[in-house]
């Protein structure tokens, strides 16, 4: 052996040697981590805690010495480490640190001899083996079910996915309990021995019971009575059977009482239940041996329990095995009742005749920081619109809202709302849901989902509809649109809320299967950008843009709008003259920019959601989530005339007709007053009585005063609402919504059609804006882009025939039984199902990556198990995303919703470095 | 010696009678509660409480210890209200150290409608008698100095609540005293007594039967967490609850430096210092209903991520443990208590993940209700019947996680 470096401890240097713990170090240099306590060199007490280059509660002497570490004796006598509160902060790319999935037959937990046999065995077998070895800083902090065995090691976290368990933790040597337990000089039979072989002077050792290995001591008969010493042990009394007691002294005591199996693990394993396959093996299977009950002395070092203590609150009726760790807190401390559970059986098993099962063992076995946890956390991640970066080029403040980030504000909403109401202005909607439904069976399934007649929309009109559910209260709201073509079975389109569309969709495909309707479905939110635009200038914009021709109120159809294709529907939000473009995502950023431009001289500038939310206020529009709660009927949100109650069965039906039964208790009303405006949440007070409270409230330049959405309470247990109310002590008015234009005059003014100008023809028939996208095939090494696929959802049959054709042609990826994404031009005629709905798709973002990089990627990102054949194409989560994989010999592609690629990408970076 | 250790305590267990005017099911917090308010305020004390295993072995021993009013709608701030007030007079009355330690409640908002909505927070409970301000990142930086305000840089704090009344106290301390007042004044407490069904005479609940054998009552009241559905079901209910997972986990200990209780709904996490030292993290239910006390690594890699990045030191502290209960989530996330519409059978159950701050006064209130038969006003909207009267309690926003 030759001399290493040093370390500090208290700043103090310490040498150490080749091989060394830092206990191993400390004691050499005559420096008890904690003052004293019976040491046992193996991870099982809590005697050698310190706290090691700022993390506290570390044994020593379980972490390897090495240079430059920093050790502080925070632990001594039991006292509690300090906080250190000034951490520096995270950055916005933090994580926890590395961490690897992986899968095997069998995990084998401890390397023991046992545990070696067991790996050779089952490898001998044929079986993929992973050994977790403690002697390798491999540390397993818990089983948890799944399984998942989830495992620390010097190259960060493990996250093991085993189809088989061996425990083989050996056992832990049985503590002392008895008098002066908490000198120091106090070791276990093997920590004496392994200190001894490690070179550390442990002056005159007096064994009790069988003595350690490899050192010269004293074999003293008897039980043990008491230890005595000041700081150090300096003699230790026995007891011979025939009840004599005999001092021995010494500098050293060796202790050999027993074992205790380390069957932490075993036992969470074997709590799991289920199918999982669990064997422990060896030492750790034996059972406990239980030790006579103490007498005297600490029992649970942790936490500072005698024997005494345990009596006292036995004789005061705590005898229930958690009810004495509960009243004591014995157990409860940083060795989880490895050193007092058996003198607790014992004690208790005198006291009360029966021996009780140890404490439920719990995560974590072995006690990781936070920090090392966190490998492998991510945030739960936001979409962003392809208008993301204009957004924040132009300063907006950006905000999550309804699960996307989207402009709250770019400067002065008063402007903002200003442009809207005399000029015209812009804003990023693509966050609304958006859905396509076809099939024999569409116009049944949303006549059964809606409570607004379905089949009296004519081709090319909308519809405002509310979506209930089967208690009858508000689940969203949005638009039903009917597709132009008056052939064949009607097509439609449907909005929801932005937070809406992920539910709105389960919904639909679960009632849809539930009921055996025969539709397609294609969720189109993240594949459509929307842009509103809107104020009395809308038109003017538009046809500057080359549009031909504009729906009238309340329709829909396709038109160029600046070289872009775009369905337009005019409706309003707002209040004001609107159309809503929806186009391919990939050609929003150049619609954007076009709009601003052509718009610059009109005044025409983007809006955000504070604008967008006062703007439809002054119009009374409700906005579901902040406006209705999950118990609003439709007749509580004063939109009865949303639900025909006559129009045949649909889902919520029976309990609005129940409902509508019983007495109004409140209504969601429009309020005014003086400004300023009270604040959102305020409450309503009617004759000194709570009423209610405000849910939207904004102070309208339009009017010149504060207007208000609320709830209110009616008057006298009948339908009556207070005409007058008291808000933030000033007098408040209920008054009919709208608020702004009652007549609707400025939304539904007719657009005459100009005469076509030659720019506007240029600017529509002209060059195409639409982006050109490549396709999967085509995309680079490493970095996103968008692709252009094709997207087709029609019957399995149909989508089964489209996949033959184009095999060896394009990469296909089958991404559900009735939903294909080809990586070609597809037309209609090529699919064989009369109700298909086939897209263009520009809503993903895909790269490609090496075999060997992929490979790297996915074990840090990926938890589930790929599949082995090539090619082939599998989807779930990759670092907390919703990625799609295509699987070839030497490469791979990822493929993810655009809103999620730069959060993707920024993920998959921090895992390869 | 350490300083938390139960002194005082003295728990005195006999043999169960055939015959009790009260039978509570539980010897959780609610249902000992119950019994220490119906022996010490109207002095009913022929009361057993049945625990199929040790008192506060369920949610009462599992939970995360906080008391607060921060509630969202009159009925529920006014409720919490009155059992957080009960609370602070708890260790003068029963003479035990709960270890009661008013700390406050900062709740974090990180976008402009979280902002809008503890403003909501604090209006509501001005107007109600709670005492929970708004606060700006600043007066968040001063109640709280180790908040990276930043949020890591993408969950910047904008503002908050302070609810300066939170406070925690020793969930098996409150368990203790509460069974201890009710034992001493006569009332039984029997644990390992595990109720296998209800006997019933015409409509009426005339006792239970149990794995002791069968012990009839004047009323039985059921007070369980996790299988309150399957109490009801014996007494031919069926009741709006799922049974959801609530995860917890602790640190090791360190010093007292740590004052309010962080809680965040954005993040959804919550952190507090317990009284002897560790830090505490929870966060919201696990969506899937289930019975199971197993405890998730999901939970607690994700909770310890959110919570260092609002609170950079946390992530050097070691996890210590972490574990599992298992809350009964009524449909609008308010508690269900009182008649049920069968003779001689309460219930209170629907606790959610907030049923410890409401012991004493759900004890009280329902002591009151087994008195006098009539059901308080303080309780009155919280009946299983306000289903059927569509008079929900929509609480979401405000029932938060802890």
């Amino acid at each position: 052996m030759s001399p290493g470096n040093g370390f500090r401890v208290d700043g103090a240097e310490v040498v150490f040697l080749n091989r060394d713990s830092l206990l191993d170090a400390m004691l050499r240099a005559g420096l008890h981590p904690t003052g004293g306590g019976c040491l046992c060199c193996a991870g099982d007490c809590p005697h050698c805690l310190a706290t090691v280059d700022g993390v506290g509660y570390v044994r020593t002497c379980q972490v390897r010495a090495a240079s430059e570490m920093s050790v502080s004796r925070d632990h001594q006598g039991g006292s509690y480490p300090p906080l250190s509160l000034d951490t520096p902060p995270l950055t916005p790319d933090s994580t926890g640190g590395p961490v690897r999935y992986l899968h095997c037959d069998v995990v084998v937990i401890g390397q023991g001899e046992t545990g070696r046999a067991a790996a050779a065995e089952a490898e001998a077998q044929g079986k993929s083996v992973l050994a977790l070895d403690v002697t390798e800083e491999a540390e397993v902090i818990g089983i948890y079910p799944g399984p998942l065995v989830v495992a620390r090691s010097p190259a960060g976290m493990l996250h093991v996915e085993p189809g088989e368990i061996v425990v083989a933790t050996g056992a832990a040597e049985i503590q002392p309990v008895a008098p002066g337990s908490d000198l120091s000089g106090i070791f276990t039979r093997r920590a004496a021995a392994r200190l001894a072989a490690a070179g550390v002077e442990l002056g005159r050792v007096v064994a009790i019971g069988e003595p350690p290995t490899g050192l010269q001591c004293e074999v003293v008969e008897g039980t043990l009575v008491r230890f005595e010493g000041e700081g150090s042990v300096s003699a230790v009394v026995v007891a011979t059977a025939g009840g004599a007691q005999r001092s021995y002294s010494c500098a050293a005591v060796s202790v050999a009482l027993g074992f205790q199996p380390r069957d932490v693990l075993a036992r969470m394993a074997n709590g799991i239940g289920g199918s999982l396959r669990v064997r422990v093996i060896g030492e750790a299977a034996k059972p406990a041996d239980v030790p006579a009950c103490p007498q005297e002395g600490i029992v649970c070092p942790c936490s500072q329990v005698s024997v005494a203590h345990l009596d006292a609150v036995w004789d005061r009726g705590f005898r229930e095995m958690e009810l004495v760790k509960r009243a004591t807190l014995a157990g409860t401390g940083t060795c989880q009742g490895g050193v007092c559970i058996p003198y607790l059986r014992s004690f208790l098993a005198d006291r009360g005749a029966e021996l009780q099962s140890p404490f439920t063992a719990r995560p974590l076995a072995k006690q990781r920081t936070l920090g090392e946890i966190a490998a492998g956390a991510y945030y739960h991640a936001t979409p962003r619109t392809a208008l993301d970066a204009e957004h924040r080029r132009l300063g907006a403040q950006m905000e999550r809202s309804g699960g996307w980030f989207r402009p709250w504000r770019y400067a002065d909403p008063a402007e903002e709302c200003h442009a809207v109401r005399e000029a015209v202005s812009i804003c990023d909607v693509s966050t609304l849901g958006k859905m396509r439904v076809s099939g024999p069976d569409a116009l049944e399934l949303l006549e059964r989902l809606y409570p607004t007649p379905v089949s009296t929309l004519k081709p090319g009109r909308s519809r405002y509809a509310l979506l209930l559910d089967e208690k009858g209260y508000v689940l969203d709201d949005g638009l039903i649109c009917r597709d132009e073509r008056a052939d064949g079975p009607p097509r439609y389109r449907l909005t929801f809320t932005s937070g809406g569309s992920t539910l709105a969709e389960l919904w639909m495909r679960d009632w849809a299967e539930s009921w055996g309707l025969d539709v397609r479905l294609m969720n189109q939110t993240m594949s459509l950008g929307a842009i509103n635009v809107t104020g009395p200038m809308a038109a003017e914009l538009l046809f500057r843009a080359g549009t031909q021709t504009l729906p009238s109120f309340g329709g829909h159809g396709v038109s160029r709008v600046a070289g872009v294709s775009c369905r337009i529907f005019r409706l309003s939000f707002t209040g004001e003259l609107s159309y809503e473009l929806h186009h391919a995502a990939g050609d929003s950023v150049a619609l954007w920019r076009r709009l601003l431009e052509l718009g610059d001289d009109l005044g025409c500038r983007p809006h955000g959601l504070d604008a967008l939310l006062r703007l439809r206020l002054e119009k009374g529009h409700i906005l579901v989530g902040q406006d209705t709660d999950f118990d609003s009927t439709p007749r509580r949100i004063a939109h009865e005339w949303a639900v025909k109650l006559d129009k045949g069965d649909f889902v919520g039906r029976l309990s609005v007709l129940r409902t509508n039964r019983i007495p109004l208790d409140r209504q969601l009303v429009g309020l005014e007053m003086e400004s300023p405006a009270p604040i959102e949440g305020a409450v309503i007070w009617h004759e000194g009585e709570f009423a209610g409270y405000v849910t939207s409230s904004t102070d309208s330049p339009a009017l010149g005063r504060a207007v208000m959405l609320g709830w209110v309470a009616t008057v006298d247990g009948d339908a009556t609402l207070p005409a007058e109310v008291t808000i933030a002590d000033r007098p408040a008015r209920r008054v009919a919504t709208p608020f702004y234009d009652r007549e609707g005059q400025r939304a539904r003014v007719v657009v005459e059609t100009p005469a076509p100008t030659a720019s506007a023809v240029a600017a529509g028939r002209g060059r195409s804006n639409a982006t050109s996208l490549p396709r999967l095939e085509e995309v680079g090494d490493g970095s996103f882009c968008r692709v252009s696929l094709s997207r087709v959802v029609a019957t399995q049959a149909a989508i089964s025939e489209l996949a033959e054709v184009f095999a060896g042609e394009a990469v296909c990826l089958r991404v559900a039984a009735d939903e294909i994404l080809v990586d070609a031009p597809v037309s209609a005629e090529q699919v064989s199902d009369p109700h298909a709905l086939v897209e263009r798709e520009s809503g993903f973002a895909a790269a490609r990556f090496a075999v060997e990089t992929a490979a790297d990627l996915l074990r840090a990102t990926c938890e589930w198990c790929l599949p082995e054949s090539r090619p082939a194409f599998a989807q779930g989560s990759v670092a907390d995303l919703p990625v799609k994989l295509w699987l070839e010999e030497s490469h791979v592609f990822f493929l993810v919703p655009e809103p999620f690629a730069l959060e993707l990408e920024q993920r998959l970076g921090e895992a390869r470095s | 010696m350490n300083p938390y250790m139960e002194r005082k305590v003295e728990l005195r267990w006999c043999e169960p009678k055939q015959s009790y005017d009260v039978v509570i099911i539980g010897g959780g917090g609610h249902g000992l509660a119950t019994a220490y308010y119906l022996a010490t305020r109207h002095g009913i004390t022929n009361v057993a409480v049945l625990e199929r295993s040790y008192v506060g072995s369920g949610n009462s021993g599992r939970n995360t210890t906080v008391i607060r009013a921060n509630y969202g709608i009159p009925e529920a701030v006014r409720f919490y209200q009155r059992s957080l007030d009960l609370y602070q007079r708890l260790e003068d009355e029963t003479d035990r150290d709960l270890m009661h330690m008013s700390k406050g409640v900062l709740w974090l908002a990180h976008s402009e409608m979280g902002v809008r909505q503890e403003r909501a927070r604090a209006e509501i409970n001005q107007a109600f008698g709670a005492k929970t301000d708004f606060v700006t990142p600043e007066e968040v930086k001063k109640l709280c100095p180790p908040i990276d305000l930043s949020g890591g840089g993408v969950w910047p704090v904008m503002g908050g609540t302070y609810h300066s009344e939170g406070a925690t106290a020793r969930h098996d301390r409150v368990v203790w005293a509460f069974a201890e007042g009710a034992m001493r004044e006569g009332a039984h407490v029997h644990q390992r007594v595990e109720v296998t069904g209800l006997t019933r005479v015409g409509d009426r609940v005339t006792g239970v039967e149990t794995n002791a054998g069968p012990i009839s009552a004047g009323v039985v009241l059921s007070a369980v967490g996790g299988h309150v559905t399957r109490i009801a079901d014996m007494a031919g209910l069926r009741i709006p609850i799922r049974t959801h997972q609530l995860q917890a986990f602790v640190t090791n200990h360190y010093q007292l430096q740590f004052d309010p209780i962080v809680s965040s709904s954005d993040l959804l996490f919550y952190v507090s210092q317990t009284a002897r030292g560790e830090m505490l993290m929870g966060a919201e239910i696990d969506r899937q209903p289930s019975y199971s006390y197993q405890s998730g690594h999901p939970f607690l890699r994700a909770t310890a991520f959110r919570a260092m990045t609002l609170l950079p030191f946390l992530r050097d502290l070691r996890v210590l443990r972490q574990w599992t209960g298992v809350c009964d989530m009524s449909p609008d996330y308010s508690p269900v208590l009182g008649k049920t519409g069968v003779e001689g059978f309460y219930i209170s159950t629907g606790w959610g993940t907030w049923g410890f701050k409401a012991i004493p006064a759900s004890g009280e209130q329902l002591a009151q209700l087994i008195a006098t038969g009539e059901t308080p006003p303080l309780i009155a909207p919280f009946a299983l019947d306000r289903f059927r009267r569509d008079r929900t309690l929509a609480d979401r926003g405000s029932a938060g996680t802890h």
